[in-house]
C-alpha cells in the first residue's frame, strides 16, 4: 500500500517535470492541427471569419487539375530524390570510413551544403542553371531550359535537393557504420571475404536501422518540399503551375489568394499522403531492417 | 523533505524560467506618462526616411517615444494579419492599395477623415487611403508611377534618337528593331506584368480591366483585349526576350548587364538601382511611358499610379497619439521629409519636386522631373475588394498564355470568366 502511493508521487513529479513540453506540443502543435482539420471543412477566408461547408473543399480539390497535378509532382519529387538520395549518401558514408588521407576535410565539405541557408543555395544553383549563361549548359554544350522547362524543371529542383541533403544523410549514416564492431570484419576477412561481400553481408544489414531513420526522413522532407521550388521556380515563371508541389499550392491558396479553407484541405490531404507512406515503411521495414547486434 | 523541498526549488525555477521567457515576448514597455509606439513598414530602403520624420515628430513631443521597425513584403503580412485578428496591431503601419479594403472593410482600420484635409493630397493617393464605404481609413503616403528605362549607350550604338514625349508604341518598336539589328542586343523587354506592363497598354489604348467602380470585368472588351494582346505578341519579335528567358535573368538584370536596351519599372525602384549600379549612372535615363498611336478611344496616353497610405489601429491601445502622429505624417512638413529621403514622390500637392532633387544632390543622373508632368493623365490602379481572389489566377492565365497552353483569346475569355467569377463570389 505504501509503495504504490510513493510510486503514485513519483509520477506526479513525472508529469510535472515533462508538463511544459506537454503544454507547448498541445498549444503549438495539436491545437493548430485539430483547427486546420476543422477550418478545412469550412470556407474560412481572412480574419477568421467562416461558414461550415462540409466536404465541399475536398469535393473541389479533388475535381481540381492543379490540385492532381501537384500531388503528382510531390510523389514523382520522392522517386526522384528519395532512393537516388539515399543510396548516394550510403555510398558517400561508406568511403568517408575508408583509410584514406583528409578524411576530416572531404566530411566537412560534405557536410556544408546542410550548414548554408537553402535560400542561399537555390539562388546559387538557379544561376548556375540559367539557360542562357548557367555554368551547366555552357559545360555541357546543351540547351536546356533548366528552371522554365514544365517538364526538366523537377529533375532541376531534384538535383539541387539531393545534393543539399547529401552530407546531413551520409553523416548520420556514418555514425551507424562506425557502430559496427570491427571484430564482424575481422572474422570476415579471415574467410575470405572481399570488400563487397563485407558491405553486402556486414556493413548493410548492420547499419540498417539507421538507413531506415534516414529513408524516413527524407520521404516526409521531400513531401514537403516547397522553399526550393520557391527559390528556384517563384513566381513569374511559365513553368510554375505544372510544378508546384503540393504545399506550393497550400501556401499559394492559403497565403497569395487567402482561401484558408481550401488551403487547409490541401494540408490534411497532405498529412494524410505523408502518414500512409510512413505507414507503409514500418510496416515493410520488418522484411529487411536489423535489430539485433 | 529536505529531497522534496530541492526537487520543489527546482521545478519553480524552470516554471520561472519558462514563464519569464514567454513573458519577454509579448510585453511592450509602457513607461510614465509618456507613450511609445510602433511604427510598421515593409521597405527597409525607407527605414531612414521614416526615422527621420518619427525623429521631426519627437522634437516637438519628447514625451512620445517612435521605433521603426522593417520587415520584408511577405513576413510584413503574414505580421499585420495575425496582429489584426489578435487586436495586436502595430501603432502605426503602411497599408498598400492590394489591402487596404480586406482591411478597411472588416473594421480593422481608423477612420482618418478628422485629420486631414483630403483636397491637400493627389486625388489617386487619397482614392487608395480608402475602404469600400469612401471613407478614409489611411493618410496618404506617396505616389508612384511606371517609366521606361532606357540605356543610353545601345541608343548611341544603333544611332537611335532617345525616347521623349512624343514617343508612341510604334517608335518603340522601331528603335527596338534598329537596336537588335545594329547592337544584337534586346530591345524592349515587355515582361508578364500588370502594373508595370500590360494594363499601361490597356488604358492608353482607351480599355480598362474593370468598370468605373469596379463591379464589372472589361477583359473582353475590344480596346482591353487588342491591347494585352499586343503587349503579350511582343515576345514573339527577335528583340524581346521569352517569359521563359525572363524566368532565368530578369529584365532589370538585362537592362543593367547591358543586355536589353529599354524596360519599364517603378519609380520607388530608381533610388535603389542607382545604389546597385553605381557603374551604370550617366549610362541610362528614364522617359515617361511611350503613348498609344491609333487608340480606340481617348488621346493615347495613361500610366498607371499606386500609392501607399498610414494606418493605425481601430481598437489599437494608443490610439489617439498615434492618430496625432498621423496627422502628422500627412502633413506638409511630414511629406517633405519624405520626398527628400528620396525614394517615395510625397502624395501631398506639390511636393514632387522635393523627390526630384534628392537625385541631383546624390548626383544620380537621371532626369526625374520629365516623369512629373505624367500625373496629369495617371490611372488609379486597378482595385477592387475581390481582387486578392482574382489577381492570381489572372496571373496564371498570363502565363498559360505565354506558355502556349491557351490561345490569347482564349486565355482573355478566361480572365473574363474568372474576374467576373471572383465579383459575383465576394
Amino acid at each position: 500500500m505504501k509503495k504504490k502511493g510513493k510510486l503514485d508521487q513519483d509520477h506526479i513529479w513525472g508529469y510535472l517535470l515533462v508538463s511544459p513540453t506537454i503544454i507547448g506540443l498541445l498549444v503549438l502543435n495539436v491545437y493548430p492541427f485539430l483547427q486546420t482539420i476543422y477550418l478545412s471543412f469550412t470556407n474560412a477566408k481572412v480574419f477568421g471569419a467562416h461558414k461550415f461547408v462540409g466536404m465541399d473543399n475536398y469535393v473541389k480539390m479533388i475535381n481540381s487539375e492543379e490540385f492532381l497535378r501537384a500531388t503528382w509532382n510531390t510523389i514523382l519529387f520522392c522517386i526522384l530524390t528519395v532512393p537516388v538520395g539515399v543510396l548516394l549518401a550510403l555510398v558517400v558514408a561508406v568511403l568517408l570510413n575508408a583509410k584514406i588521407r583528409g578524411k576530416v576535410v572531404f566530411r566537412a565539405i560534405f557536410f556544408l551544403p546542410m550548414v548554408v541557408a537553402p535560400a542561399a543555395v537555390a539562388m546559387v544553383w538557379k544561376w548556375m542553371f540559367n539557360s542562357e549563361y548557367g555554368i551547366v549548359n555552357t559545360i555541357l554544350h546543351t540547351n536546356i531550359d533548366w528552371i522554365t522547362n514544365p517538364n526538366v524543371v523537377i529533375i532541376t529542383v531534384a538535383i539541387v535537393a539531393v545534393w543539399s541533403a547529401l552530407g546531413y544523410d551520409a553523416v548520420l549514416l556514418l555514425s551507424g557504420i562506425q557502430n559496427i564492431s570491427r571484430s564482424y570484419y575481422e572474422a570476415a576477412g579471415l574467410d575470405g571475404c572481399s570488400k563487397l561481400q563485407q558491405f553486402w553481408y556486414i556493413t548493410l544489414p548492420m547499419v540498417s536501422p539507421t538507413l531506415f531513420v534516414v529513408l524516413i526522413m527524407r520521404l516526409m522532407a521531400s513531401l514537403k518540399v516547397y522553399d526550393l521550388l520557391y527559390m528556384m521556380v517563384g513566381e513569374g515563371n511559365p513553368a510554375l503551375g505544372k510544378a508546384q508541389s503540393l504545399i506550393y499550392l497550400f501556401y499559394r491558396e492559403s497565403f497569395i489568394s487567402g482561401n484558408r479553407g481550401y488551403a487547409s484541405a490541401i494540408v490534411i490531404w497532405t498529412v494524410l499522403l505523408i502518414g500512409v507512406v510512413t505507414l507503409l515503411q514500418f510496416l515493410g521495414q520488418k522484411k529487411w531492417v536489423n535489430y539485433e547486434v | 523533505m529536505n529531497k522534496k523541498l530541492k526537487k520543489l526549488i527546482l521545478v519553480l525555477c524552470m516554471a520561472g524560467i519558462i514563464t519569464g521567457s514567454l513573458a519577454g515576448c509579448g510585453s511592450s514597455k509602457s513607461g510614465g506618462s509618456g507613450s511609445s509606439l510602433i511604427f510598421l513598414i515593409w521597405d527597409p530602403g525607407q527605414k531612414a526616411g521614416m526615422e527621420k520624420m518619427a525623429q521631426a515628430y519627437m522634437e516637438e513631443h519628447p514625451e512620445v517615444e517612435i521605433e521603426v521597425q522593417a520587415t520584408g513584403w511577405d513576413e510584413y503580412w503574414a505580421k499585420l494579419e495575425g496582429a489584426a485578428a489578435s487586436n495586436t496591431m502595430p501603432d502605426i503601419f503602411w497599408m498598400h492599395s492590394n489591402q487596404m479594403f480586406k482591411y478597411a472593410d472588416n473594421g480593422y482600420l481608423a477612420d482618418c477623415s478628422g485629420i486631414i484635409n483630403e483636397s491637400d493630397y493627389s486625388s489617386i493617393s487619397a482614392e487608395n487611403a480608402k475602404g469600400s464605404d469612401g471613407k478614409l481609413y489611411g493618410v496618404p503616403k506617396d505616389k508612384d508611377m511606371i517609366a521606361l528605362l532606357y540605356n543610353k549607350e545601345l541608343f548611341d550604338a544603333a544611332g537611335v534618337s532617345y525616347p521623349d514625349d512624343t514617343w508612341t508604341w510604334e517608335d518603340m518598336e522601331a528603335a527596338s528593331v534598329q537596336i537588335n539589328e545594329k547592337t544584337g542586343k534586346y530591345g524592349y523587354m515587355a515582361f508578364s506584368h500588370d502594373q508595370i506592363g500590360y494594363w499601361n497598354f490597356v488604358y492608353q489604348n482607351g480599355g480598362q480591366i474593370l468598370n468605373e467602380d469596379g463591379t464589372k470585368a472589361e477583359y473582353t472588351e475590344k480596346a482591353t483585349a487588342d491591347a494585352i494582346s499586343y503587349y503579350i505578341n511582343i515576345q514573339n519579335n527577335a528583340w524581346c526576350p521569352t517569359q521563359a528567358q525572363f524566368a532565368n535573368t530578369g529584365a532589370a538584370e538585362l537592362f543593367f548587364s547591358g543586355e536589353g536596351a529599354m524596360y519599364y519599372a517603378g519609380n520607388w525602384d530608381f533610388v535603389n538601382l542607382c545604389k546597385t549600379y553605381p557603374d551604370m549612372n550617366g549610362k541610362w535615363d528614364v522617359a515617361v511611358l511611350p503613348k498609344c498611336p491609333n487608340p480606340v478611344s481617348g488621346d493615347g496616353r495613361a500610366v498607371i499610379s499606386n500609392s501607399v497610405s498610414y494606418a493605425t489601429a481601430e481598437k489599437g491601445k494608443n490610439k489617439e497619439q498615434a492618430m496625432d502622429f498621423l496627422a502628422f505624417l500627412g502633413s506638409e512638413e511630414g511629406q517633405k521629409i519624405q520626398g527628400e529621403s528620396g525614394v517615395a514622390i510625397p502624395a501631398y500637392n506639390g511636393l514632387e519636386e522635393t523627390w526630384v532633387h534628392t537625385f541631383e544632390e546624390n548626383g544620380y543622373q537621371i532626369h526625374v522631373e520629365k516623369l512629373i508632368p505624367a500625373f496629369d493623365y495617371s490611372v488609379k490602379y486597378v482595385n477592387n475588394p475581390s481582387r486578392a481572389s482574382w489577381e492570381p489566377k489572372v496571373e496564371q492565365i498570363m502565363l498559360d498564355i505565354y506558355a502556349g497552353n491557351v490561345t490569347v483569346e482564349e486565355g482573355i475569355q478566361k480572365m473574363q470568366t474568372q474576374v467576373t467569377e471572383a465579383i459575383e463570389e465576394y
